[in-house]
C-alpha cells in the first residue's frame, strides 16, 4: 500500500536519508529500529510530508503523493500520527482532542464523533476523562488519549514516532500495552522505537536503519536472532565496537592504550575487562605478531556486547601466520589466560583472522 | 532671540501618571481630597463674582524686578518672555510651562515667584483670580502679529493683513477693540459668526492656542479674542472662507512653517530669528510684558463656597461640561477606532509575515521597530506635518492613523509572542491529522495563543488611551486639551486635572472591561460542561 522508491531526504548539505526503497503492505506492522541520527524518525515525517522529502517517490494506494499538485491533507486523514511529545491540543478537552478532527475534516456529526470517542477512549482504557483537559492527565495517559484520537480518523496506518522515548518509565507499560493491543488487532503499523523489547513483541517486520538507508528489512524474529548483516547484528546484540589499526613497527601502543581506555570508560565497560581487552591486544599483536610478521598490517576490531556481556576481539592481519605456533612463548600463555577461546581462519583474499572471545 | 519652535514643546504633559488600578484612582481621590481638606485654608477662589476684582488694596511680595533676582520666574514655552527676563532680572531662574494658565496655576501654588506675561492676559487673570499683583515695572515692549507660511501666498497674505490694520488703525478701530477685549464686560466680546463666509478667494485656516485670554479663548464652545476677531474681521473684508483650529503654543510656529495652516496668531511676538522663517504681518499690538507675583497674605474665604465655585467654573459656567464631552468623545473616538483599526492592521500584518517569507518579516519588524522606537508625540507631528504635511486630512484622522500605527505594532508583537508561547508540536499534530495550514492556525494556534496575549493587550488599552492625551499638539480637540482650554479660562488646576483624571480612569476601565468580557468569552477552559457538549446526548 505504501511505496517508496529511491526517497531522499536532506537538510541542506547533509543527506539524512540517501536512498530508501520499501514496500510497506496491508497489515505489516513494522518495527523501525537503528542507532540515534540513522534517520528512523525522518522516514515517518518524509512520508507524512511534516518534512517533505527531497528526491525519489512515494506512492500510497498506487497515487504517487510526492508528485506535485497532490493533495497532502487528504492523505494525511489516512496516516494518523503518533508523537513523542504527545502534542495534545491543549485549549481542547480529552473528548474534544478526539472529536475535532472527525467533526471537522470527515463531517461526522458531533453526536457520531462523541460515541466514536468515547467508545475508543474505553479501548485506551480512559473513559472516565472524557472533560478532562491535557494539562490535568499523566504523561502516560497524554499518550493514550494521542493514540485514541489518531485511531478517531480510522486511518489505514498509523505511524508511532518514538512513542514511550519521553514516558517516565513507570508509564512505559500502560502505553506499550495499548500499542500492543493495536498491533494485536492487525492495524498496519509502523513504530519508531529504542525499546528493542517493544520492537519484538509488536513488529511482524523490522527495518533496521543505517547509513542513511534501511540497511536491512525482514521478518522480526530473522532480524533479531540471524540478521545477516554486521551492523545489524552489531545493533541487535547492542554491540559496542571499538576499531584500531596498527600500520607500522613503531606502533605506539600507549595512545592505543588510552583510545582503548577511552571506549571502556564510555560503554561503562567493568575495569577487569578493561584490563583484559587492553592486555589480549598488548600480547597478541605487540609481543607474538609484530616482531614475525613481513608488513605491520594489522587491524583490530573489538566488539562488547551489553545485553550479553562479552567481549570479542578480531585480528586480521594478511600473512598467514598461527599464533598457536608460538604456544610456548610467555606471551601466548598470558594471552591464553584472558581468553575463553580463540580461533584461526586463513583466507587467500582476506589474509589471516583470529576471534579470541574473552574471559 | 529664541526661535521658540516648539522644541521645548517636546516635554510630554502626558507624564502626568493616571495609575493602572481602579482601586488606586478611588484612594488618590481621596487622597486628594484630603489635601483639599487640609490646604482649604490656602484655598484660592477664582469666583469672581464673589470676590471683589479690586486689586488695589493688595500689597505684592515683591515690588521691584530686582528684589526678584535670584527667584523662580515662570514663561510660557515657546514665547520670548524668557529673554526679556534674563535680560532685566539678574540670575533670574527660568522655569517653562506649556500654557500661560499653568503657570498662574503654578503661581498660586508657590512653586513660582514670579510669572512673565502680556500686560492683557494679566488684565484678564485679575478678573478670574485673587492674589495676583502686576508689577509696575514692565519688563520690556513686544510687538506681536499675526504670522504666515514663508511663501509666496504666505507674504501676500501677511502684505494684505498689514494694510487692513493699517485701516483699521486708521478709522481708530483698533483701538476700540484693544479695549473691548482687554475689558471686564465679557457680553461686548463678540466675533461674527465666520461659518457662512462666501469663500469668494478660498477659505483660510487660521490656527490659535485656544487657552490665552484675551487674545483666543473659548466661551461656550466657541473660540474668541482679540485675535480671532481680527482674523475673522480680515476675512470677512477680503472674501475668504474661514476655519479656526486650535493647538498647543509651542506647536503654532513648526505647523505655520510647515505651511499645513494659513495663518496664526496667539499673542505671537514678532521677532527678527523668526522672522527668517516666517512671514510677519505688521504689528496688531504693542504689549508690555509685565511680571505677575503674588499679593503678601491670602485671600482664603468659605472652603465648602470656595469648592461650590470651584465646580460651577469648571463644569457649569458657559456650559464648560459640554466641553468635556466633546473631548471624551474624541479621546474615546480615536481610542476606539485606533483599538479596532490598529488590531486589523497588526493581525494582517501578522498573517502577511506567516505566508510572505523574509521579505515580509523583515519589512514588519523594521516597521515595527520604528513605531515603538518613536516617542508617540514625535510619530504624530511626524505623520501630520510630514507624511500629510500637503493633504487636508484632519488632525483627529491624522491621530487615528498614528495610534492605529502604535497599536497594530503592540498587536504583532503580542501575537507573534503569544503563537511562539503555543507548542509547535500540536501544529504537527493538527496537520498530521490532515488540517490544512489555515485551519491549523484559527483553529488550534489562535484560541492557545490569544490567552497568552489577551493580558498584555488589556493592558495595552490603558497605555493607548493615555497615550492619546497628546494629541492637542496636532490641533484635536481631545480630553486633555478641553481640560487645557477650561483651565485657561478658570486660573484654577484642581478640578479640571482631578476631572479628567477620574474621566481616563473610567474610560480606560470600560474599555478593558469590554475587552475583558470578550477574552472571558474566548478562553476555551472557561466553557461549562453543557456548552463543551452542545449538541451531545451522553449515555
Amino acid at each position: 500500500m505504501i511505496e517508496f522508491r529511491h526517497m531522499q531526504k536532506a537538510y541542506g548539505p547533509s543527506v539524512v536519508l540517501k536512498d530508501i526503497n520499501a514496500t510497506v503492505n496491508d497489515g505489516d506492522s513494522i518495527a523501525v529500529i537503528g542507532p540515534s541520527g540513522t534517520g528512523k524518525s525522518t522516514l515517518l515525517r518524509c512520508l507524512n510530508f511534516l518534512d517533505p522529502p527531497t528526491g525519489g517517490q512515494i506512492f500510497v494506494n498506487g497515487e504517487e503523493i510526492t508528485a506535485p499538485g497532490c493533495d497532502i491533507n487528504k492523505v494525511r486523514q489516512t496516516m494518523g500520527m503518533v508523537f513523542q511529545s504527545y502534542n495534545l491540543f491543549g485549549h481542547m478537552t480529552v473528548i474534544e482532542n478526539i472529536m475535532y478532527a472527525p467533526v471537522k475534516l470527515l463531517g461526522m456529526s458531533r453526536q457520531d464523533a462523541y460515541d466514536r470517542g468515547v467508545e475508543l477512549l474505553e479501548q485506551v482504557g480512559l473513559a472516565d476523562r472524557t472533560l478532562k483537559y491535557p494539562d490535568s492527565l499523566s504523561d502516560g495517559k497524554k499518550q493514550r488519549v494521542a493514540i485514541a484520537r489518531t485511531l478517531a480518523m480510522d486511518p489505514d496506518i498509523i505511524l508511532f514516532d518514538e512513542p514511550t522515548s519521553a514516558l517516565d518509565p513507570a508509564m512505559v507499560g500502560e502505553v506499550e500495552a495499548v500499542i500492543e493491543d493495536l498491533a494485536a488487532s492487525g492495524k498496519t503499523m509502523m513504530i519508531v522505537t529504542h525499546e528493542m523489547s517493544l520492537a519484538r513483541r509488536v513488529s511482524n517486520r523490522v527495518f533496521y536503519m543505517d547509513e542513511g538507508l534501511i540497511y536491512e528489512d525482514g521478518p522480526t524474529d530473522k532480524i533479531f536472532d540471524h540478521p545477516e548483516k554486521e551492523n545489524t547484528r552489531r545493533f541487535v546484540r547492542k554491540l559496542k565496537v571499538l576499531e584500531l589499526s596498527i600500520d607500522s613497527r613503531d606502533f605506539d601502543f600507549v595512545d592505543a592504550s588510552a583510545l582503548i581506555d577511552k571506549y571502556c570508560f564510555r560503554n561503562h565497560i567493568a575495569f577487569g575487562t578493561a584490563n583484559r581487552i587492553r592486555s589480549a591486544i598488548e600480547e597478541l599483536c605487540v609481543q607474538i605478531l609484530l616482531p614475525e610478521l613481513s608488513s605491520p598490517k594489522i587491524s583490530i576490531c573489538v566488539e562488547y556486547s551489553e545485553s550479553e556481556e562479552y567481549t570479542i576481539v578480531t585480528v586480521k592481519f594478511p600473512d598467514a601466520f598461527r599464533p598457536d605456533d608460538h604456544s610456548e612463548k610467555l606471551a601466548y600463555r598470558m594471552l591464553m589466560a584472558n581468553t575463553e577461546s580463540l580461533e584461526y581462519s586463513y583466507d587467500e583474499s582476506e589474509g589471516s583472522t583470529v576471534v579470541m572471545r574473552l574471559r | 532671540m529664541k526661535a521658540g519652535n516648539g522644541d521645548k514643546g517636546l516635554i510630554n504633559r502626558n507624564s502626568r501618571n493616571y495609575c493602572i488600578k481602579r482601586s488606586a484612582a478611588i484612594l488618590i481621590v481621596i487622597a486628594a481630597f484630603l489635601s483639599l481638606v487640609s490646604a482649604g485654608g490656602a484655598f484660592v477662589s477664582a469666583d469672581s463674582d464673589n470676590k471683589s476684582a479690586d486689586q488695589s488694596g493688595a500689597v505684592p511680595k515683591y515690588k521691584t524686578l530686582k528684589e526678584l533676582s535670584g527667584k523662580r520666574i515662570g514663561v510660557q514655552v515657546g514665547s520670548v518672555f524668557d529673554e526679556y527676563a534674563e535680560a532685566k532680572i539678574p540670575d533670574v531662574r527660568i522655569e517653562y510651562f506649556s500654557t500661560c494658565p499653568d503657570e498662574v496655576n503654578a503661581l498660586k501654588a508657590s512653586k513660582l515667584d514670579g510669572i512673565v506675561c502680556l500686560e492683557s492676559a494679566i488684565i484678564q487673570l485679575q478678573g478670574q483670580a485673587d492674589g495676583i499683583v502686576v508689577l509696575n515695572e514692565p519688563v520690556g515692549v513686544i510687538p506681536l502679529g499675526f504670522v504666515y507660511p514663508k511663501n509666496e501666498k504666505g507674504r501676500k497674505l501677511a502684505d494684505q493683513m498689514s494694510e487692513f490694520l493699517a485701516k483699521l488703525e486708521e478709522e481708530g478701530e483698533l483701538e476700540r477693540l484693544k479695549e473691548v477685549w482687554n475689558g471686564n464686560d465679557e457680553s461686548v466680546k463678540v466675533v461674527d459668526d465666520y461659518s457662512s463666509f462666501p469663500a469668494d478667494n478660498g477659505t483660510l485656516t487660521f490656527v490659535t492656542e485656544g487657552t490665552f485670554p484675551p487674545f483666543d479663548y473659548f466661551r461656550d464652545g466657541k473660540i474668541i479674542g482679540y485675535d480671532v476677531d481680527i482674523a475673522v474681521r480680515f476675512c470677512k473684508e477680503y472674501g475668504y472662507g474661514l476655519k479656526i483650529k486650535d493647538m498647543n503654543f509651542d506647536a503654532l510656529m513648526p505647523a505655520i512653517q510647515s505651511g499645513k495652516f494659513d495663518f496664526a496668531a496667539s499673542g505671537i511676538a514678532i521677532t527678527e530669528e523668526r522672522a527668517k522663517k516666517v512671514h510677519f504681518s505688521s504689528p496688531d499690538y504693542y504689549q508690555n510684558a509685565v511680571v505677575a507675583v503674588l499679593a503678601e497674605g491670602d485671600s482664603s474665604g468659605s472652603f465648602i463656597a470656595s469648592v461650590r465655585d470651584s465646580f460651577v467654573n469648571t463644569f457649569v459656567r458657559e456650559h464648560r461640561y459640554m466641553l468635556f464631552l466633546k473631548g471624551i468623545r474624541t479621546t474615546l473616538d480615536i481610542t476606539v477606532l485606533s483599538i479596532i483599526f490598529g488590531t486589523l492592521l497588526g493581525f494582517i500584518l501578522y498573517m502577511w509575515c506567516r505566508k510572505g517569507g523574509r521579505a515580509a518579516k523583515l519589512i514588519t519588524r523594521f516597521c515595527v521597530w520604528l513605531v515603538h522606537g518613536l516617542p508617540g508625540i514625535v510619530l504624530l507631528m511626524l505623520l501630520y506635518y510630514v507624511v500629510f504635511g500637503k493633504t487636508d486630512i484632519s488632525g483627529m484622522w491624522v491621530a487615528i492613523t498614528g495610534f492605529t500605527m502604535t497599536f497594530a505594532a503592540s498587536v504583532y508583537s503580542m501575537i507573534v509572542s503569544g503563537v511562539n508561547a503555543v507548542d509547535p508540536g500540536q501544529t504537527e499534530a493538527s496537520y498530521a491529522l490532515g488540517f490544512t495550514d489555515t485551519q491549523t492556525f484559527f483553529g488550534i494556534i489562535l484560541p492557545q495563543a490569544a490567552k497568552h496575549f489577551m493580558p498584555a493587550y488589556k493592558e495595552e488599552i490603558v497605555t493607548l488611551i493615555k497615550a492619546t492625551a497628546v494629541v492637542g499638539y496636532i490641533a484635536v480637540q481631545d480630553l486633555t486639551k478641553m481640560g487645557d482650554i477650561v483651565r485657561s479660562r478658570t486660573y484654577e488646576a484642581f478640578f479640571p486635572l482631578i476631572a479628567i483624571a477620574v474621566i481616563y480612569f473610567i474610560l480606560a476601565g470600560v474599555l478593558k472591561a469590554v475587552v475583558g468580557r470578550l477574552t472571558v468569552n474566548v478562553d476555551p477552559e472557561k466553557r461549562s460542561e453543557s456548552k463543551i457538549l452542545k449538541g451531545i446526548k451522553v449515555k
